[in-house]
Parts: C-alpha cells; sequence; structure tokens
C-alpha cells in the first residue's frame, strides 16, 4: 500500500491520535507506531506531523499527559480526557456522514444527464 | 544561542549521535526554556525506543541510531513543525505574566488617586483614571488570546501563533501607554511627592522596561514566524 501524504489528512489527523489514545494511554512514538501499523503502513507520518500535533490536542485539552520512567529514561505518556472521548464521538459521527456521502459520489456509475 | 545547554540536561553523551541530533536540534528551537525541554526530553525517548526497536530487528546500534534520526526528520525540519506550538505557548507566558502583574502596578495609582466610583460616579472615575478604557482592552484582549489558544478552543476559532503574537505586541503596547500616561499625569498635576507615588512610578517604569523588552522579543519571533509561513 501506498503512503498517504500528510497533508491529505489535514483536518482528520486529530480524530486519528484520540483514537489511538481511546485504548489506553501511551507515548508519542508509540503513537506513530499506532498509526503505520493501524493503517498497514499507509499513514507512515513524519514524526514531526505528531508530536506537535499531540501538544496542540494537549493544549485544547482533549489529551492530557504524565511524566514517567521507564527503564531509567523520562517518558511522557498521553491519555484521553473527558472531553477527548466526547469530541472523539463529534469526529466519528462526522466522520460516518461525511465518507457515506463520498462514498456514494465516488462510485463508478452513470449519471443522469441534465436537460 | 537557543539551547541554553537544553541538549546536555537531557542526559545526553558526548559522540553519541542521538546527542549531536539533540544538540543540534536544541540550537533551532525558539520558545519558553522549560517547553524546549520538555520538547528535547520527549524525542530522545522517542529516538532511544526507535533505535531500540531496530537493534531488536537484527540492525547493528550505529546502523539504528542513523536509521532512528531518519525517521524523526533533520533537525531543521522538526524545529520547524514545533515552531508554532513553541510561539503559541511563548505567547500564552508572557501574556499571563502581563495579566499577573497587572494588579501589583495598578494598586499603587489606585492607593494614590483613591477614586471612589460609588460616590462619584462612573465618569468621574474615568476622568480621574483616563487609561481605564485601555486597561479594559488590554484585558479584552488576553483573555480573548488566552481562550483562543487554549481549551476555549475547541468551541471559538483558534487563534494562529503569528495572531497571538500580535496581540502580545497590542497588550505590551497598550501596557506602556497606560504606565506612561499614568506617569506623566501625576508628573504634570504638581501633586507634592509622596513615598506612594515614588512607589506607583517605580512599578509602571518597570513594567515600561518590560514591555519594550516584550515587544521587541515578540516582534523578532513574530518575523521568524512570517518567515516560516512564507516557506511553508
Amino acid at each position: 500500500m501506498l503512503p498517504m501524504r500528510p497533508e491529505l489528512l489535514k483536518g482528520h489527523l486529530d480524530a486519528l491520535l484520540l483514537a489511538i489514545l481511546e485504548s489506553g494511554p501511551q507515548h508519542g512514538y508509540a503513537v506513530i507506531e499506532s498509526l503505520r501499523s493501524g493503517s498497514d503502513g499507509a499513514l507512515d507520518l513524519p514524526t514531526g506531523t505528531v508530536y506537535p500535533a499531540l501538544h496542540r490536542l494537549e493544549r485544547a485539552g482533549l489529551i492530557a499527559s504524565d511524566w514517567q520512567t521507564v527503564g531509567g529514561r523520562r517518558r511522557r505518556a498521553y491519555h484521553l480526557t473527558q472531553a477527548g472521548h466526547i469530541t472523539l464521538s463529534e469526529h466519528r459521527a462526522l466522520w460516518d456522514q461525511f465518507s457515506t456521502a463520498v462514498t456514494a459520489l465516488l462510485k463508478r456509475r452513470t449519471w443522469p444527464a441534465t436537460a | 544561542m537557543a539551547s541554553d545547554g537544553l541538549a546536555t540536561s537531557t542526559g545526553t553523551r558526548p559522540n553519541d549521535p542521538l546527542a549531536a541530533y539533540l544538540s543540534d536540534l536544541a540550537a533551532e528551537l525558539l520558545g519558553p526554556r522549560r517547553r524546549r525541554g520538555a520538547i528535547l526530553t520527549e524525542l530522545r525517548d522517542g529516538l532511544e525506543q526507535a533505535t531500540q526497536d531496530r537493534i531488536t530487528t537484527g540492525l547493528p546500534p550505529e546502523r539504528a541510531a542513523a536509521a532512528a534520526i531518519c525517521q524523526f526528520g533533520s533537525p531543521h525540519a522538526v524545529a520547524d513543525a514545533f515552531a508554532g506550538e513553541l510561539t503559541t505557548a511563548y505567547a500564552r507566558r508572557t501574556i499571563a505574566w502581563f495579566i499577573a502583574t497587572g494588579p501589583l502596578v495598578g494598586i499603587w495609582w489606585l492607593l494614590l488617586l483613591h477614586p471612589s466610583p460609588w460616590r462619584t460616579g462612573l465618569i468621574a472615575l474615568v476622568a480621574a483614571i483616563p487609561v481605564i478604557p485601555l486597561i479594559i482592552a488590554a484585558i479584552a484582549t488576553a483573555s480573548g488570546t488566552l481562550a483562543t489558544t487554549g481549551r476555549l478552543m475547541r468551541w471559538l476559532p483558534e487563534t494562529s501563533p503569528r495572531r497571538a503574537l500580535s496581540a502580545t505586541i497590542t497588550i505590551a503596547m497598550l501596557c506602556m501607554i497606560i504606565d506612561l500616561t499614568m506617569i506623566t499625569m501625576i508628573m504634570v498635576s504638581g501633586t507634592p511627592t509622596r513615598p506612594l507615588m515614588i512607589i506607583a512610578s517605580a512599578a509602571s517604569l518597570t513594567r515600561i522596561v518590560c514591555s519594550i523588552t516584550t515587544v521587541r522579543h515578540t516582534g523578532l519571533m513574530r518575523m521568524i514566524q512570517i518567515d516560516h509561513e512564507v516557506q511553508q
């Protein structure tokens, strides 16, 4: 599968990051790996895109972070807040509507001719 | 230099490719020191994890580190990616400083002029302290910027880093005008010098110096932010 360009994800990255963190706390690099493995390699985003996006979500109060010490290294683990769970549900509903509409339009079929 | 020894404070070792990478990155990051330190610590953990994952698959440590660095991107690219967040963090911190120190300056002028709005009315209060509309404008700009770069940006349109810097410059300049007006007003009034007047003027002068520094520094950051947006 071809990797997608980051600009194609514009507007959807927040929802993807929230969805990845829904299952439990993860550190930044694990989030990047989850994006890649969860999309069969299609979403292989540059690190420089994902870390600042996580910081922005934290600023918006949708995720929160804790510093832990793992194997002698300081690690920042992110988790969803209550507001993050609500926003993720809203994103899912919007995506369902959007994808249904776009899929319907992109299907190969003959359009009725206008007079 | 922007690094301020931050790379070494994140536990890096000399002759370590990850240390060299983080040192280069530290030199390119602009913004509050604590935020830069947190970013470097977080990226170091990510780089070490990425290196470890590659060693597990059989790569020798040097090649594993090089591959991890390649995945993270050049220090310049990563610094560019963090520029917006660091700029916003700087603007929020500076605006919060002006909000926190505002009452520390204002209290001395209130004690000196002791207006009594409940007796004389609002118009008399504005006549006694003519900078009140400017204070309201500064508070409104500060509150609006903090709200639209923080938790309220879920509901309100998000303020861009460049606009956050513009708001910071506006607030600093309003504070300068407010302080200069108050000092000029008390000097031309012919009021005999009192300890309270000296304290109030000293507080305002201190804030004028801080405001000038803020305008210069924020103006520089704004120019860098504009360059960054043009390059994108």
